[in-house]
């Protein structure tokens, strides 16, 4: 075996192991109970969640924050990465695209959920506003989605051409014909190549101020509230810290799931886990820097009301799961990534794990405690609205928009490159032996 | 043995007989306790406005179950009492408050005194199925307060006369206010007594903010036992004008989507535009690398 189709041979899509067809059949059965309790929501009304007057966004939000900031990763994991042209990203770049895609497609889905109705999500466009963050999410949501899009399909070209010829020799023409589709006939003349090249540089080029405005108009949903926690001038910065740690930590756990489910110990090597956890440790201090000023100043001014809200956060109700976030998510990651041995892949897919956990439950403590603590108290409603906790229903959908993306990251995993042949054949000096078979990522 | 059965008989025909007149006996207690009317507390004051109407304020309240509530939806019949005559002026319903207005549009010429000059005003309930009937008298005299705007080296005053008939009053408390939305904003001291010929004088602060710059200066007999209440209205054009300062007609972050602001019409708009220009192009360059 020449060097050329042992790469093919490490790099080309595999089938899953019995592993991996258990975890596919756990997240759809997940995805169809999920699919369940939404019709169930739908014919019931949200009665059917714990979402009142007071907490009227929950959990479903604390999802959709969670999606969006996961989805950062492709601007700062692959667009900064590539525009300056660091070589070490190559094994990691496709990953964090199908991540970025997933996660911004749930993140979509997520806000029709919590809708009620999806019907309404043409009012958000029939009676829009230009001066809502609403209307902004509206039209940045799916700008993200047509951007992540074209930033993984572009690089793909090269790979679904190489594709379509190893399973063309291998005499498998139903899969050699779905590659010659997904190819476009790409066969990497030079005209084509030079459209790649262009292209690609462009949305890489797009993707970061697209990322930047994505955050900061989730962020701005929430600070042009006048709430307590909310109503900040720093949000915006806070929220792109926080979707910088959240995208890096699903990435470097997915990283470490992919190696090692498919066995890429020689392409994704413990340098590029050490270059993650660097990475990781500098968006966790500047996460935490964000976090001091979000919480310090209003501790320090304490109005009545700051005082409440972050009672309820250091030594009320929400406490146990504010330090949680806060060691657990922030300070526990940079501690171990300050140590070589901490960068090893082992402690990374934990710190990893940690990261994406407490990043979701993060997004929990900036939506509900601010909800339940209005400047002026609803009158005339019964005490138990005074409090949330989600309902089954809304635990098992938001369980399901999970799974979802987790489906859709295991689908690509399944059957795209998920480390970019053509590119890396070309670092290692390796000749792609078949013809058509061209370059670029 | 036949003797015990016919005792055993008795009892139990005789419980049946007792236990529905005993039953009866209760509901109609319980009835009779039900049609137990409360008595309705009538209060009622007056106040006259200077060249306006005569204003009678009612309010009815009872005692139910040791709270105080107020008795809403009553109808109250007011009449005008002479020595001889009882002329119906007209009906008032209470409101959710238990009060009621009665306006005597003819103001005061149009109310018949008694032969010592005095008005008797009386409000009559008629009682329903919860409420007893109930009725209140008021009594009053007629007194005038004549009020005007006054400017002396360029300060205003407004000077007001007390007088009953064609007698000043000396001696005699007034309050002297100005007219707001919520609650009168007092003019200078709580009272001002009239001197001896029945005036008072008091400055007007410079600067006062009124729609316009009208100011309603008011001058006021409050809860006098023989006049009532008596108002004299001043319309001054002396205040500050207030600049409307909504910006319900302008273009701003908060405004309807038909006023949205310029700016934001404009660079969001390019921004999308430009966005969206470029993925289009893109998708253009899919679809020449397929023709390639």
């Amino acid at each position: 075996m020449n060097q050329y189709d042992k790469l093919l041979n490490d790099l080309a899509p595999k089938k899953f192991g019995k592993l991996g067809v258990i975890w596919t059949c756990f997240l759809v059965a997940i995805t169809i109970a999920g699919i369940i309790a939404y019709i169930d929501q739908i014919i019931k009304g949200q009665v059917v969640t714990n979402m009142r007057d007071y907490a009227l966004w929950g959990v479903y939000i604390s999802s959709f924050v969670f999606f969006v900031a996961t989805s950062f990763v492709s601007s700062v994991g692959v667009a900064i990465l590539r525009l300056t042209d660091n070589k070490w990203r190559t094994p990691i770049v496709r990953i964090a695209e199908i991540i970025s895609l997933a996660s911004i497609c749930m993140a979509g889905l997520t806000i029709v959920i919590d809708m009620a109705r999806p019907d309404r999500i043409l009012n958000t466009m029939i009676y829009a506003r230009l001066q809502s963050p609403i209307t902004w999410d509206v039209i940045i949501i799916p700008t993200s989605i047509a951007v992540t899009f074209l930033l993984l399909f572009f690089p793909l070209l090269p790979d679904f051409a190489i594709l379509k010829n190893k399973y063309k020799k291998e005499n498998k023409p139903f899969l050699s014909k779905i590659y010659a589709k997904l190819a476009l006939n790409y066969t990497g003349t030079p005209k084509q190549e030079k459209i790649v090249k262009k292209s690609i540089k462009i949305v890489a080029l797009m993707i970061i101020p697209i990322g930047l405005i994505l955050q900061t108009v989730d962020a701005w949903l929430f600070s042009t509230t006048y709430r307590i926690g909310w109503d900040s001038t720093n949000l915006a910065p806070y929220f792109i810290a926080g979707a910088f740690v959240a995208g890096l930590g699903a990435l470097i756990l997915a990283v470490a799931v992919i190696r090692k489910a498919y066995k890429l110990e020689e392409y994704i090597t413990e340098f590029h886990f050490d270059k993650l956890g660097k990475f990781l440790a500098l968006a966790c201090l500047t996460y935490l820097y964000f976090n001091v000023n979000e919480y310090m100043i209003p501790a320090y001014t304490s109005t009545i009301d700051e005082a409440t809200h972050l009672n309820a956060l250091f030594t009320g109700h929400y406490a146990p799961l504010f330090w949680f976030v806060t060691v657990g998510g922030l300070i526990v990651p940079i501690i171990i990534m300050m140590f070589k041995k901490g960068r090893k892949p082992g402690p990374m897919l934990f710190v990893g794990l940690l990261v994406v956990v407490t990043s979701w439950w993060k997004r929990y403590l900036i939506v509900t405690p601010t909800l339940l603590h209005p400047f002026l108290p609803i009158q005339g409603v019964p005490e138990s609205w005074h409090h949330y906790f989600p309902s089954m229903h809304e635990w098992i959908i938001s369980a399901a928009t999970l799974a979802m993306a987790l489906l859709i990251i295991t689908i690509l995993v399944r059957y795209l490159p998920i480390i970019a042949i053509a590119k890396t054949a070309e670092e290692r000096g390796i000749k792609i032996t078949d013809k058509n078979d061209t370059d670029e990522n | 043995m036949k003797t015990r059965f016919n005792f055993i008989f008795i009892a139990i025909l005789s419980v049946l007989l007792v236990s529905p007149a005993f039953q009866s006996m209760h509901a109609q207690d319980k009835k009779a306790k039900k049609v137990k009317k409360a008595k309705v507390r009538l209060k009622a004051s007056y106040l006259k406005i200077m060249d306006g109407a005569v204003l009678l304020d009612f309010s009815a309240s009872a005692k139910i179950k040791r709270k105080n509530v107020k008795v809403k939806n009553i109808e109250l019949t007011v009449y005008n009492t002479t020595d001889d005559a009882k002329i119906v002026l007209g009906k008032v319903r209470t409101n959710s408050n238990g009060k009621a207005t009665f306006t005597v549009k003819g103001g005061i010429k149009s109310l018949v005194a008694d032969t010592t000059g005095t008005f008797n005003i009386s409000a009559t309930f008629k009682g329903n199925d919860h409420f007893k009937k109930a009725k209140k008298s008021i009594r009053f005299k007629n007194a005038t307060i004549l009020a005007k705007l006054v400017t002396k080296d360029s300060i205003n005053y407004i000077s007001a006369t007390f007088k009953v008939g064609d007698s000043v009053v000396a001696g005699q408390d007034l309050i002297v206010q100005l007219d707001r939305l919520f609650k009168p904003l007092t003019i200078g001291d709580e009272f001002h007594q009239t001197d001896a010929n029945g005036t008072i004088l008091v400055p007007i602060e410079a600067g006062l903010p009124g729609i316009d710059g009208i100011l309603q200066l008011e001058v006021v007999l409050a809860d006098h036992d023989d006049y009532g209440n008596i108002k004299a209205i001043v319309n001054a054009t002396i205040g500050k004008v207030i600049v409307d300062e909504s910006t319900f007609n302008d273009r701003t972050m908060w405004s309807p989507r038909n006023k949205t602001p310029i700016f934001l019409l404009i660079f969001p708009n390019l921004l999308i535009l430009g966005i969206w220009s470029l993925i289009i192009y893109l998708f253009i360059n899919l679809f020449k690398i397929s023709k390639n």
